[in-house]
């Protein structure tokens, strides 16, 4: 008896080491590629980056993979920087294209070049990006790759910097998802194109892949940002393990593999996407692989549930399945529960952001047991990206018929001033953020907890993302900190596009940049 | 590694603080100048693009071009807006000067072409110079004042070492009239007015063209790294200027040195390399000068980049002075990196009393290396002894 006791004991203490190294991988990850991350996300005000930085970011995922940029020197010089964390300069070659080549062509260019890199880096695979000018003076990329001949995969990306989306496509995209909040099985299956990850997954189906013997329950991952993902490596780490409990494989995870795994991934019997399907499409159509793309009605314990079911029953595992789900969620729900004393008996208010999951990540926070009274929803910043007045109407409607659908029992605020915002944390116990907006409110002597590890927890595969959240909010409830003053609630903040600073160049910058955007493609 | 024509143009025209920089371009040209430019200043935003989306280069982007210029006149309230057009433009044949001659605005315009395939960031910088210096003017000169050129906004430490030069030479007795780039318009358009220009590393062009046009004569020199190379900076621009060598009471003093004496002594001979801009040459001479570093390898950012590197890996390197792109290089060879020039996007330079040229700069420069050398971490030099 003791020995099992031991064992059980040892297990709780395994299983909060676990959360423990799981919770700092992904405050690692905030805070070391946050640092970069989150500035060039406030950048998004003044401009968007080039296709061209999608691609070379997505090629470098994959291991002894090497970008070659056929285009003048200007564009490796600053691509070599990614968006998400730009310290990180990577390994990449570049045509240096000239005046001459834009006259006469720059095919010979590209030959030479990719000799040279093959012999200077010894890859497995190049890339080879087009830019502006070669994609405009005509260059026949697919036509040098057929010909020229080096010992290692060579892949064309269509990359053009000019080729990016259209001003209407997020406004479309998330219209859609708005509809679908409320009447899933009308989920948008689309993308956005143009930002150069979706263009490498499908060159690398459409040009790379093999004809494979395909292995019973396997499937293929994919690993969204690689690298870049906050908590992507324990993420990985707890879905193989899930994964093997109910007796599937992974085949490869796409696109942090080697090159081999990318030839080898229709061996795969699913492939579970998530951020774009185009890929995905293809792999079915060409070598009859199935896919599922994770979606926002798979968060919290019911869409966890769902997520599980629906994989398993795509290799008719559904009876395994079901009785390991069950197990896992009632041993989640009796962990949530635990949790969940500490929460009660308090009242909360949520502040966050109107965008593709929202209801359900607010959904989401009632499965941890926290009590909302109030839920603030700021939508101000869709305008800054050019969402119309139409989507953000719908997408508040949506929410509130959830609301009341769901039983959800909160009320919702849509686009509080900072008083109102004052006043109802007075109304309350707790206030939680995901946003960037608590230098204010703590300046303003609201006592904010910052929940933006969140996003990072609820869309992980499994149920242990919701439980380590809990556990996370329970200790972090109990905390006390001193009033704050913070450096930067101090300074002058624009009204509408916080956290912009009031000042005129800047506002006029990231008007021009707006009026600019919309103008583009109408 | 070298940036493109288009990006030298930007940088000096961002350089001028009261002034907006239109680029004519894709997204990413634009995305790729605000990005590198401010990490150094993220609220100093003074750029707008023109959008060159599928339809622009099908049908042309001068519609485009003209709808921004029309836009960034009501939307700024500055008094100079500079078109650059990029490699999209300049392949389809836009007709920028047209454009701008068709509308009517508040306020200045400068135009240039920049396509990336035309050159290097370094022509970029001298060509979008002469450029603006259309916009100069005849000044009466003011005696003992210099225009300092060479400069942008976005240098490492720039505004450190602008403020510890500037102390040096109004020390000497020397006032400094502009600083190009990273000046007013106001102080741009009557650069003339210097008796000198000082050309630190680039922007002979315009020296050249201010000589021919103004009559303003210049004197090119290396950047002001250390003691010697300080000294060397001031006497030059004295002499030029005829100021005797007693008023200039070159103040620099070796107390701080003393402190640290010991370290000196066991770097003496420490192999490094150094790449980088002009600065990477005075940097090198400093190093090897004055704190009797053995200068392995030294590359010019022109350089083959892949040269570069293959030369550090087989040098005896424990030291690399350059840009945050040697980070991945440094950390391959677990040896610290030391980052003096542009571009730096890793670290920031906030503090403006922290120079790494002139005499205040030496003191700086050492204590930086010093703490690269001494705070490099166990682990590493581990790893590496166990490999």
């Amino acid at each position: 008896m003791k020995g099992i006791e031991k064992e059980i004991e040892m297990d709780i203490v395994k299983a909060g080491n676990d959360r423990l190294s799981a919770m700092k991988d992904i405050f690692r990850d905030l805070t070391f590629t946050g640092v970069y991350q989150g500035p060039t996300w406030r950048f998004h005000s003044y401009g968007i980056n080039c296709k061209l930085s999608g691609s070379v970011y997505a090629v470098t995922e994959i291991e002894n993979a090497v970008p070659l940029v056929h285009g003048p020197i200007g564009c490796p010089f600053h691509h070599r920087l990614t968006p998400r964390r730009m310290w990180e300069s990577m390994r990449l070659a570049c045509t240096e294209l000239t005046e001459n080549d834009v006259i006469y062509g720059g095919e010979d260019r590209l030959r030479e070049k990719l000799v040279d890199t093959y012999s200077k880096y010894k890859p497995e695979l190049i890339a080879v990006l087009p830019t502006c000018v070669s994609g405009l003076t005509g260059d026949d990329v697919k036509g040098v790759i057929q010909e020229v001949e080096v010992p290692c995969e060579l892949l064309y990306v269509p990359s053009e910097g000019f080729a990016h989306r259209d001003r209407q496509a997020l406004d479309v995209f998330l219209k859609d998802y708005a509809k679908a909040w409320v009447d899933p099985t009308e989920s948008p299956a689309y993308e956005i194109r143009g930002c150069g990850h979706e263009e490498v997954m499908l060159s690398l189906a459409e040009q790379m892949m093999e004809e494979q013997d395909v292995e019973e329950r396997s499937v293929n991952i994919e690993t969204y940002y690689g690298r870049f993902n906050y908590g992507a490596r324990t993420q990985l780490e707890k879905m193989v393990q899930l994964f093997k409990k109910i007796g599937i494989k992974i085949n490869t995870t796409f696109l942090t593999c080697t090159v081999d795994e990318v030839k080898r991934a229709p061996a795969a019997e699913l492939n579970i996407a998530g951020r774009g399907i185009e890929w995905a499409k293809h792999m079915k159509k060409e070598f009859g692989t199935d896919y599922l793309q994770r979606t926002f009605f798979y968060s919290g314990i019911e869409g966890t549930e769902k997520l599980l079911l629906d994989i398993a029953s795509k290799f008719n595992l559904e009876g395994e399945a079901e009785e390991f789900t069950s197990k896992e969620k009632n041993k989640a729900l009796q962990e949530l529960d635990r949790y969940g004393k500490n929460f009660e008996n308090h009242d909360f208010a949520l502040f966050t952001l109107g965008f593709f999951f929202t209801p359900y990540s607010i959904k989401t926070y009632l499965d941890l047991k926290i009590p909302l009274k109030y839920v603030c929803i700021d939508t101000l910043w869709l305008k800054e990206h050019n969402i119309s007045d139409e989507t953000i109407e719908l997408m508040v409607r949506n929410i509130e018929k959830l609301i009341v659908d769901w039983d959800m029992g909160f009320e919702l605020v849509v686009n509080p001033s900072l008083n109102e915002t004052s006043e109802i944390a007075k109304k309350v116990d707790y206030v939680l953020s995901d946003w960037n907006t608590m230098p204010l409110y703590e300046k303003e002597g609201i006592s904010v907890i910052n929940t933006s590890v969140a996003m990072y927890l609820f869309y992980r595969i499994g149920f242990t993302g919701l439980v380590e959240l809990a556990e996370y909010m329970a200790k972090r409830i109990k905390r006390k900190h001193n009033p704050r003053i913070p450096i930067v609630s101090r300074l002058e903040y624009d009204k509408i596009h916080y956290p912009m600073l009031a000042d005129p160049m800047c506002l006029a910058s990231h008007d021009m940049w707006s009026a600019m955007w919309s103008l583009r493609s109408e | 590694m070298d940036g493109c024509k288009f990006f030298g143009a930007f940088r000096a025209c961002s350089g001028i603080k009261d002034a907006v920089v239109l680029s004519h371009c894709p997204v990413g040209c634009n995305w790729g100048a605000m990005i590198l430019k401010n990490t150094s200043n993220q609220s100093d935003i003074r750029q707008a693009c023109t959008v060159m989306h599928e339809r622009e280069i099908v049908f042309g982007g001068e519609e485009a071009l003209r709808e921004a210029l029309v836009r960034a006149d009501k939307l700024y309230n500055t008094p100079l807006l500079a078109v650059i057009a990029g490699c999209a433009p300049t392949v389809i044949g836009d007709d920028i000067e047209a454009v701008v001659n068709s509308v009517e605005l508040n306020k200045e315009v400068v135009w240039m072409d920049a396509a990336g395939f035309k050159d290097n960031m370094g022509k970029g910088y001298e060509e979008a110079l002469v450029h603006l210096a259309r916009l100069m003017k005849e000044c009466e000169t003011v005696e003992k004042s210099v225009n300092l050129i060479g400069f942008c906004p976005d240098d490492f430490k720039v505004d450190a070492d602008l403020k510890e030069i500037k102390r040096l030479l109004n020390h000497a007795g020397i006032k400094v009239n502009c600083v190009i780039s990273k000046c007013s318009f106001h102080e741009f358009v009557n650069a003339p007015a210097a008796e000198l220009n000082v050309v630190m590393g680039q922007g002979t062009e315009l020296a050249e063209h201010m000589k021919r046009e103004f009559g303003v004569p210049y004197l090119a020199v290396g950047y002001p790294y250390g003691l010697e190379g300080t000294t060397d900076f001031i006497n030059a621009i004295c002499e030029h200027l005829h100021i005797e060598a007693k008023e200039k009471e070159l103040d620099f003093e070796l107390e701080s040195f003393k402190r640290i004496y010991l370290y000196l002594h066991e770097l003496y001979g420490t192999p490094v390399s150094v790449i980088g801009d002009f600065h990477a040459e005075s940097m090198a001479n400093f190093l090897d000068r004055e704190l009797g570093f053995d200068i392995e390898v030294l590359n010019s950012n022109e350089d083959d980049y892949y040269t570069f590197e293959q030369n550090v890996r087989a040098s005896n390197t424990t030291i690399l002075f350059g840009s945050s792109f040697e980070r991945n290089i440094a950390v391959e060879l677990r040896i610290p990196l030391v980052r003096f020039t542009y571009p730096v996007f890793d670290h920031v330079c906030v503090y403006d009393d922290a120079p790494f040229a002139g005499f205040r700069g030496a003191v700086c420069l050492t204590e930086t290396i010093l703490n690269a050398v001494m705070g490099f971490g166990t682990k590493e030099i581990n790893k590496y002894i166990t490999k």
